[in-house]
């Protein structure tokens, strides 16, 4: 039986679920340390949520290929969508065992609902409540995810990006800062301009590519930019920003959304992904066939995460 | 690979054992792409090649992470994977904004602070 992805507004059972979820793969330590990830110092135990952490990193510094500076193993070039849906299917698949529930789908942050609302409205956004995700701050101190300085067990970033792109140890509070650095979030009518465009992606297959891809990652159109998944990354601020950006469980919520308009855009008729496998070898882990860049599983092409009803459904594909 | 055999893996902890350490961390130096960013075009059959490399510095410490510049004159820095910038000026002070504890120890705010014991870190 496929899982059923739902507004984490609109499910309370779903949400505590996610957050307890998390809180336990946070607490599950199965054996990686950080020297397996090439984390200099004394060897520590990675816990499992956050080596999901150290994925998303790796994955962001491995150029594909290793002449360029663009495009990289998960994100500035067309592997961007099939990759996070391998990421959030394989967390969720995590979820679910230590849930015991088979049926337990990731929750999805309609943010583009939140972007209708004024911009100070937004940062009151009932998402960032103490009921929900919690709200803002260095460190958030509110909600599910607060941290304590005298409690071990409150949500603590162990994991790091330095300014450098190093990986490294730390051990301190979540940190988000609401509209600092973009004033809003996307809008219902940027989904819609998204949803319109007819390809995937383009030439030169990367932020400077034309396309549904580039325009749902955030890159396009340039005056606007940062747009859509980007904008709210960059909205969210704090540990949302690095390359470390799953340290703040609303990454997945936000990542969840982005699939879902995926999944919207695939229902138009002809929406093919590109490129297929004749596309050149400089384009190596973002063709059809290619197996995408894994670290906590055996690969998966794109070609294989382009139908996923065995995983999940949504519960509505009304994205715009 | 299908969902069962994907399940398999996940319900195995020792298979994401195996997996991580399979991982071959990249040796000191060689983390990233090239730091010379190569742009081609080409306009009324001429063939433009313009090769970009940056060299900053803050407060003395040198920035090593990839630092890359796009056709239409973008810059960006992968360790900040969501953001693009109209210069290098600007895209440094948000990177100030971004990693708090890298510049903390620098900073005239915090004259006694060091890179060892840098501000924000919690024992």
């Amino acid at each position: 039986m496929a899982a059923v992805r739902k507004n984490i507004l609109t499910d309370d059972a779903v949400r505590d679920q996610y957050v307890d979820g998390v809180k336990r793969l946070k607490a599950e330590f199965l054996g990686p340390t950080t020297a397996d990830l090439g984390i200099p110092g004394t060897a520590e135990q990675v816990s499992t949520y956050d080596l999901f952490v150290a994925w998303h990193h790796i994955a962001m510094f491995t150029f594909t290929p290793p002449t360029q500076g663009d495009r990289n193993a998960a994100h500035r070039g067309p592997v961007f969508l099939p990759w996070h849906r391998f990421m959030l299917i394989l967390l969720e698949l995590h979820l679910q065992r230590v849930l015991g529930d088979p049926n337990f789908g990731i929750p999805y942050w309609d943010w583009a609902a939140d972007g209708e609302l004024s911009d100070g409205q937004q940062v009151n956004t009932p998402i960032f409540t103490d009921a929900v995700m919690g709200g803002q701050g260095d460190p958030v101190t509110t909600g599910p995810f607060a941290f304590s300085a005298t409690d071990p067990s409150s949500w603590r970033v162990r994991v790091e990006a330095g300014v450098q792109g190093e990986l490294r140890t730390t051990n301190r509070g979540l940190r988000r800062a609401l509209g600092q650095f973009a004033p809003n979030l996307p809008k219902k009518s940027h989904v819609k301009d998204a949803l319109a465009l007819d390809t995937y992606d383009a030439p030169p297959w990367n932020t400077a590519s034309e396309g549904f891809r580039n325009r749902v990652e955030g890159w396009r159109p340039a005056e606007t930019a940062p747009g859509l998944h980007n904008r709210v990354h960059v909205w969210v601020g704090g540990d949302m920003l690095p390359s470390t950006s799953p340290n703040d469980p609303v990454f997945y919520l936000n990542h969840c959304n982005e699939d879902r308009i995926w999944a919207a855009w695939q229902t138009h008729p002809g929406s093919a992904y590109l490129p297929d496998q004749t596309a050149p070898a400089d384009l190596q882990g973002h063709r059809i066939d290619d197996p995408v860049f894994a670290l906590l599983s055996d690969p998966v092409t794109p070609r294989q995460m382009l139908d996923v009803t065995d995983y999940y459904t949504y519960d509505t594909l009304g994205v715009a | 690979m299908n969902k069962s055999e994907l399940a398999e893996q996940v319900s195995d902890p020792q298979s994401l054992v195996d997996k991580v350490r399979r991982y071959q961390p990249p040796q000191h130096g060689q983390h990233g792409a090239a730091m010379e960013t190569v742009r081609e075009a080409t306009y009324r059959g001429h063939r433009i090649v313009v090769r970009t490399s940056y060299h900053i510095q803050v407060d003395g410490m040198t920035l090593m992470g990839h630092l890359g510049v796009t056709n239409d004159g973008q810059v960006h820095y992968h360790p900040v994977p969501n953001l693009s910038f109209n210069s290098a000026i600007e895209l440094v002070e948000r990177l100030i904004d971004i990693f708090p504890d890298d510049f903390a120890a620098r900073s005239p705010e915090h004259p006694h602070a060091s890179p060892e014991h840098p501000h924000g870190q919690e024992a």
